[in-house]
């Protein structure tokens, strides 16, 4: 930060004006690095102006980034009307700029002693004559506004008065400098508090986007985020003008300048995004016409990229004001990014948490109300076995017949109870293995001994590698699992066909879906047939819950395999050709 | 005459598995707790020769509580547990600890009545067998007290 350059003050005579100026000079300067400009600070500046360069009235004007206008922040002296208070100086358009946006422009002061012929002069009080302009500029030399001090007297101001009112602008742009750091400093706690606090991801983004625009100063502010399935970056929150668009697909991920920073996890500052080959032009905040600098950068999460969090601004139309992004502005928006990334991360882990709570309390009370139906059931299939002995005590000449065929109704009924009550058990068992070391070979002659039919027109095809590494397995969920494929593979060719049970050692890694490899060597088995075969679209459905083609059972038998596989660290598959037949694979880590 | 103990917290249950054992010639008793089974336990002479009791009562694993208190009364007594819903941890614990067999309540196409009388027949078998082994030993054992007594003689 620049100190306040003395040097060049008038200190000749010293006259009671000039002590009172530099005492005021003092106290604002202290005031400004310890306080920042609030709109009494820069009021009490102002004041301090006037009496210093013995003006009638003045304004502060500030520059507004994404518009491009002057806006009155604060006024001293008489005549100020809430009118005249909101007026704003077109820096863009010549006519309309006045002496303060010329000063604005140059970065330089301006004194006029008769406005009446001034070129730039733009009216606002009638009495006025003199007129002197300061500008008002960062720590970086960007225009931050202007101070501008009028009087009634003709040739008011000479150049003593201006160092003076440069003398004070340099305090107001140390201070709104001081002021700039502190709001994003602010802006960044409230960011990261309203981060910690929060679970419900649309929620924090929302809130996110409110911050980041207002107290950043990034006008335009929306946020993406990527949808894992689709590969989509999905409009989540905005600051206004694309509100209508929240929840819809944007852009495919590296479509465009956003979706290029999905892709390559990098930022993204250019100046004028129309220029760039990446440049989309669509789902923009305004017209591509109107688009200026553009900033965006990824929200990432353990190495994943989850989303984009970008600003726009609109394009400035006067060539000598620069309103591009600037380091300090990527570096910001970055550390938000980083913090949204964190927290979408915990509001994951905090979600899969509860489904795990709630999934061992649904876990436990499947198995009370199992076990209550599982005795019931057996209940009603000693009643029905007790019927049977009742029928059969029938006194000589009874017709039975009408009483056998209820009796054994019941019992087919009881036995159907049954089967849906052992599906439903073992899916949820499924999960919950105790491995030990095994030969696979021997679960799989044992699997086919328990399943396979003695008699039947059905092939069996065993295709063995007698030579495999001993895999962990639960014995008895694991041959539930292959007893469950056999048996399907069987079912699907009612009039003949082959069962293909076969066996073998993989040494590569092998990728399914989201599923990385976990292991260098797999054994992996086969249990293929003729049936009709899985058709494309179902192939990712039939193991999914309560998913089934057949009558028989609830449909629970191909996620109870998945389940049982899962719990054994491995992999499944479904690779058959729909008309062929059908071909399940397991791979298991060794 | 053979006697049996049902145990089961489930009346119905209770009355179709002495219905069926009763066909099958034995004597029954029946218990709705653990704590039941115990006093009738310890109240019978000469003890039971077959305990058939559930698994999971007044607690997950009162079935364990019957075996012991039955094993404890009668190192011979037979003890049969049944459960429902594959409550296979306690079952195999339970054929630790000396249950003669354990059955699953539900198996689809599977009459487990059927399936309970003949493991009760089997039990009874082996108990049989076993008091006749031990009384046997016992005379051995008897005969030989004897000799060195006729000797001191």
């Amino acid at each position: 930060m620049t100190a306040p350059d003395f040097s060049n003050l008038p200190f000749d005579p010293i006259t009671d004006r000039t002590q009172q100026f530099l005492r005021d000079l003092n106290d604002l300067f202290v005031e400004a690095g310890r306080e920042g400009p609030t709109g009494d600070f820069l009021r009490r500046l102002l004041e301090a102006g006037i009496h210093a360069v013995g003006g009638k009235r003045g304004f502060f004007a500030l520059v507004q980034n994404d518009t491009g206008e002057l806006h009155l922040s604060a006024v001293a002296g008489p005549d100020w009307t809430d009118q005249n208070r909101g007026t704003r100086l077109q820096l863009a358009q010549e006519e309309n700029r006045g002496i303060s946006g010329h000063v604005v422009m140059m970065g330089e002061s301006y004194v006029t002693g008769d406005v009446s012929h001034d070129q730039y002069y733009v009216r606002i009080f009638d009495d006025v004559k003199s007129e002197i302009s300061v500008p008002i500029l960062s720590n970086s030399s960007q225009p931050l506004g202007v101070m501008t001090i009028d009087s009634p007297e003709a040739d008011r101001f000479d150049t003593d008065d201006c160092a003076r009112l440069t003398a004070l602008s340099q305090v107001a742009g140390v201070a709104l400098t001081v002021q700039g750091f502190r709001d994003r400093e602010k802006a960044l706690i409230n960011i990261g508090k309203t981060l910690t606090g929060m679970l419900d991801v649309n929620n924090m983004t929302d809130k996110v986007v409110q911050i980041a625009s207002i107290a950043l100063r990034f006008e335009d502010c929306s946020l993406f985020l990527l949808d894992e399935q689709t590969n989509m970056l999905i409009l989540r929150s905005t600051s206004g003008r694309l509100a209508s668009e929240v929840g819809k697909p944007s852009y495919k991920l590296g479509e465009g300048l956003t979706g290029w920073v999905a892709l390559n996890g990098r930022p993204i500052r250019v100046e004028a995004p129309q220029d760039d080959v990446r440049w989309l032009g669509h789902m923009n905040e305004f017209s591509d016409d109107d688009i200026g600098p553009f900033l965006a950068v990824p929200i990432i999460s353990r190495n994943k990229t989850l989303g984009v969090i970008r600003v726009l601004r609109r394009k400035s139309h006067a060539t000598w004001y620069s309103n591009r992004f600037t380091d300090v502005d990527e570096r910001v928006l970055s550390t938000v990014a980083s913090q949204i990334g964190v927290a979408m991360e915990n509001a994951r882990n905090i979600d899969r948490l509860v489904t795990s709570q709630r999934m061992s309390a649904w876990g436990e009370l499947s198995a009370r109300s199992a076990h209550m139906i599982g005795n019931r059931a057996f209940a009603l299939k000693g009643d029905v076995n007790e019927l049977g002995y009742l029928i059969n005590e029938l006194p000589d000449g009874t017709s039975k017949v009408a009483f056998n065929e209820i009796s054994q109704s019941l019992g087919n009924g009881i036995e159907r109870l049954e089967e849906i009550l052992r599906e439903f058990r073992d899916f949820v068992m499924a999960a919950q293995s105790q491995l030990i070391s095994e030969d696979i070979n021997r679960a799989i002659h044992e699997t086919l001994k328990e399943t396979f039919p003695k008699r039947t027109d059905i092939e069996l095809r065993l295709l063995l590698n007698e030579k495999l590494p001993a895999v962990k397995l639960d014995n008895r969920k694991f041959k539930r699992a292959l007893g469950e494929l056999i048996e399907n593979a069987i079912s699907y060719q009612p009039n003949g066909g082959f069962v293909g049970i076969s066996s073998d050692r993989l040494n590569h890694d092998i990728r399914i879906g989201e599923s990385d490899a976990l292991a260098q060597t797999y054994v992996v088995l086969e249990v293929s047939d003729a049936g009709p075969g899985v058709p494309y679209e179902s192939k990712d459905k039939i193991f999914q819950p309560f998913y089934t083609s057949r009558t028989k059972g609830m449909g629970l038998g191909l996620s109870i395999v998945k389940g049982v596989v899962e719990s054994h660290h491995g992999l499944l598959r479904e690779i058959g050709e729909p008309g062929v037949g059908a071909r399940f694979q397991i791979f298991l880590p060794v | 005459m053979s006697k049996i103990l049902i145990v089961d917290d489930e009346a119905d249950i209770r009355n179709a598995l002495k219905r069926r054992l009763e066909r099958e010639g034995y004597e029954v008793d029946t218990a709705e707790s653990a704590k039941a089974a115990d006093l009738l336990i310890q109240a019978q002479h000469p003890s039971y020769d077959v305990v058939v009791s559930d698994m999971s009562m007044e607690e997950q694993d009162s079935g364990l509580i019957v075996l012991k208190d039955a094993i404890a009364h009668d190192i011979f007594t037979e003890v049969i547990v049944i459960t429902a819903y594959g409550n296979v941890a306690n079952a195999v614990e339970s054929m630790r600890r000396g249950a003669f067999d354990y059955v699953e309540k539900n198996v689809p196409g599977i009459d487990v009545y059927e399936l309970i009388a003949f493991k009760v027949s089997l039990a009874m078998e082996q108990r049989r067998s076993a008091v006749t082994t031990v009384r046997r030993l016992e005379e051995v054992v008897a005969k030989s007290d004897k000799l060195p007594e006729s000797i001191s003689e």
